[in-house]
């Protein structure tokens, strides 16, 4: 029978993607738009722009890879995919480690790929305190275009693993809300490796979707650059200077337009050393994190929660009190390091790897924390709030209750305690008292150092990412969020950055003069 | 990636605690497990890859005063009993090392082909037999997808137009 290609582009680099090795020099680039990064806001104004005609040059500090150079050696694909291995952490009490993708497609390359319009409460208040006057209305054609593009569906039935069953059942015996998550995939194979690279292709990350698209349309994407500073004249920003990573080379791109697309962490400190700032005073703050915690599930029966989709269901029951539950899978070595145990004791929890499902959850946070630039190097700094530690704490017994109306046997706590063993001891958690020192919090959605805002003294950027007091700089990831949205970002970044690329078209006279 | 590679006394510790941190099954591949966690830390920002050298040679002579001898010796009771008083420590700077060398060293464990084989893991053949039958199954939808993300679409009436025009 005759099969599909594997992936669209794989094989040799296409001929505008450049790599390390196409650099023998220092290079000077002219373009009309430069975006610094290629996740899922840069791909994303970049495919958009250079449609409508722009030369746009997009600058990845990560390396270029394709779908079959994602591979089942999970520690590999760590090193290559993530910044700094993942190692990276945000100071506070308990210190909270953060993920971010490093490669060409960014965090959509290494995300579940779940895809959420930003929720209608959410907007809502964007509107009502944030000065985001209409912002919904104007969201939802380009929410449908990003669909379209990214292929949001829910997933096939059968790619749905035993983990993810287990938590329906729970959540269903339980009376709780659970939906099917919408993903982008093209018919998820289920191979549970979303957080490593898709290796099958299905996971329409900004690889597979916009970077493609925006190189079709005549971008040219140069991986392995490292942008040092934006350049400007005055208050307008004239083009980047980058290093190549491995040979020093100086690559320098003059543009009419400059698009910072680095994520949360990296844009604020971006534009700090480069000398922008903002009147709001604001970059660098408001810093959401969706403090992330999960807990492990033993069964009796074999669950085999690596074969089957990411994520397929998510538990909603909670989310107006900001707490989204889901199943996740990770391989063992990923899970053998989140536990304390060690020796025997490990050798002996990991004999139950078959049987174990991980759930995690996502909490709405009610603080912020900040990026401080130091040595031109950005540092996140956040302390968990004791109402956020207190909702996690409520989660995690819920969440628990769930999973024993599963059937589970034993459960694992994101904090060192005793073990629990039915659902009476998961509710004696809720009198003990844990110290934030004890929580072992994790996140891979960074939001809010730029937050935009029709209000120059309250806001770094406009409602379209353009920098107040700037001329000829945006700003399009989820550095522009002004609060945490309660669900996964990718899907708000992409329409946004639609969002403002139509406001560069409606304008392109005034980019391109 | 620096250019990390691990020193004498590093690579000495952490070879010993291979059988206090590792489950015994993992004894045959102490020495390989040590050699991928040069790869890891690596890869790691540079303050803690020198975090974990500066840690552990503190480590290694903070056993002298109550073993008469450097860590990269001790041996079991003994071992195990000095890595769980930096676990429990003083403060909180040994408590991060020893969680932090646990992390590591226990990724670099089940890296292993054969610890992840004795768990029933085995990643690469599944990937290969979900991706085919993605292919063949749904081969008309893939195709369709891929062009679709290619397909003309125009935002708006682009500037290539107003260019065409000048």
């Amino acid at each position: 029978m005759a099969v599909a290609r594997p992936a669209l582009l794989e094989g040799k680099a296409p001929r505008n993607v450049f790599t390390r090795h196409d650099h023998h020099g220092d290079r000077v680039l002219d373009a009309d738009v430069v975006v610094i990064g290629s996740g899922a806001g840069g791909a994303t104004i970049a495919a958009e722009l250079a449609e409508a005609g722009f030369d746009v040059v997009v600058l990845e500090e990560g390396s270029y890879y394709q779908t079959r150079d994602f591979t089942a050696d999970t520690s590999a694909m760590v090193r290559q995919l993530y910044r700094d291995s993942g190692a990276t952490m945000a100071i506070g009490n308990p210190p909270i480690l953060y993920q971010e993708g490093r490669a060409v497609g960014g965090s959509t390359v290494v995300n579940g790929g779940m895809s959420w319009r930003t929720p209608d409460k959410i907007l809502a208040r964007w509107e009502r305190e944030l000065g985001l006057a209409g912002i919904a209305r104007d969201l939802e054609p380009y929410f449908e275009r990003v669909e379209r593009r990214i292929h949001v569906a829910p997933m096939d039935p059968e790619v749905i693993g035993n983990d993810n069953l287990l938590l329906k059942k729970g959540a269903d015996a339980k009376g709780w809300n659970i939906i099917g998550n919408l993903r982008n995939q093209a018919h998820c194979a289920g191979s549970n490796r979303c957080a490593f690279g898709c290796p099958t292709g299905a996971k329409q990350s900004a690889l597979v979707s916009y970077v493609p698209r925006a190189l079709h349309y005549g971008a040219r994407v140069y991986a392995d650059v490292r942008v040092d500073h934006i350049t400007r004249h005055g208050k307008r920003a004239t083009g980047v200077i980058g290093t190549v990573q491995g040979s020093g080379h100086r690559l320098t791109v003059r543009a009419k337009l400059v698009v910072a697309a680095c994520g949360a962490i990296h844009t604020p400190a971006l534009l700090a050393r480069s000398g922008f700032r903002s009147p709001s005073g604001q970059l660098g703050r408001n810093l959401s994190m969706h403090p992330n915690v999960k807990l492990v599930a033993i069964f009796d029966e074999a669950v085999t929660g690596w074969k089957g989709a990411h994520q397929a269901f998510q538990v909603r029951e909670f989310q107006d009190q900001g707490l989204v539950f889901a199943a996740i899978n990770l391989p063992p070595s990923i899970l053998a390091m989140s536990f304390p145990h060690r020796g025997a004791e490990l050798g002996e929890l990991m004999q139950n790897y078959d049987r174990m499902v991980l759930a995690g959850m996502l909490c709405e946070d009610t603080t912020t924390g900040r990026v401080r630039t130091i040595d031109g190097r950005p540092q996140a700094f956040y302390q968990l709030a004791e109402a956020d530690a207190a909702n996690l704490k409520r989660g995690v017994v819920l969440l628990s209750e769930l999973l024993f109306a599963a059937g589970a046997r034993r459960i694992l706590m994101p904090f060192h305690t005793p073990d629990l063993y039915g659902p009476d001891d998961a509710r004696r958690l809720l009198e003990r008292e844990i110290p934030a020192s004890r929580w072992e919090v994790v996140t891979v959605h960074m939001m809010g150092t730029a937050r935009m805002g029709s209000d120059r003294t309250a806001a770094v950027t406009s409602s379209f990412g353009l920098v107040h007091d700037a001329d000829r700089l945006m700003v399009a990831d989820a550095s522009l969020f002004p609060t945490p949205i309660g669900v996964n970002p990718m899907e708000t970044i992409m329409a946004l950055a639609t969002r403002a690329a139509g406001y560069v078209i409606d304008n392109a006279a005034r980019f391109l003069s | 990636m620096t250019e990390y590679r691990h020193s004498n006394t590093t690579r000495a510790v952490l070879r010993s605690l291979v059988p206090v941190i590792c489950p015994p099954e993992a004894a045959p591949f102490g020495d390989a497990i040590v050699e991928h966690m040069t790869l890891t830390l690596a890869a790691s920002p540079e303050v803690l890859s020198r975090g974990v050298t500066a840690g552990l040679a503190a480590y290694d002579l903070g056993a002298l005063p109550r073993y008469a001898c450097r860590a990269r010796s001790l041996r079991g009771d003994r071992a195990e009993r000095y890595f769980a008083s930096w676990e429990h420590g003083p403060t909180p700077l040994h408590v991060q090392l020893a969680r932090g060398i646990n992390r590591l060293m226990s990724l670099s464990c089940y890296e292993q082909p054969e610890m992840m084989e004795r768990l029933g893991y085995r990643p690469a053949p599944w990937i290969a037999e979900v991706t085919q039958r993605r292919l063949t199954v749904y081969r008309d939808d893939v195709r369709r997808q891929e062009a679709q993300i290619l397909a003309p679409d125009p935002l708006r009436p682009g500037v290539r137009v107003k260019r065409e025009r000048a």
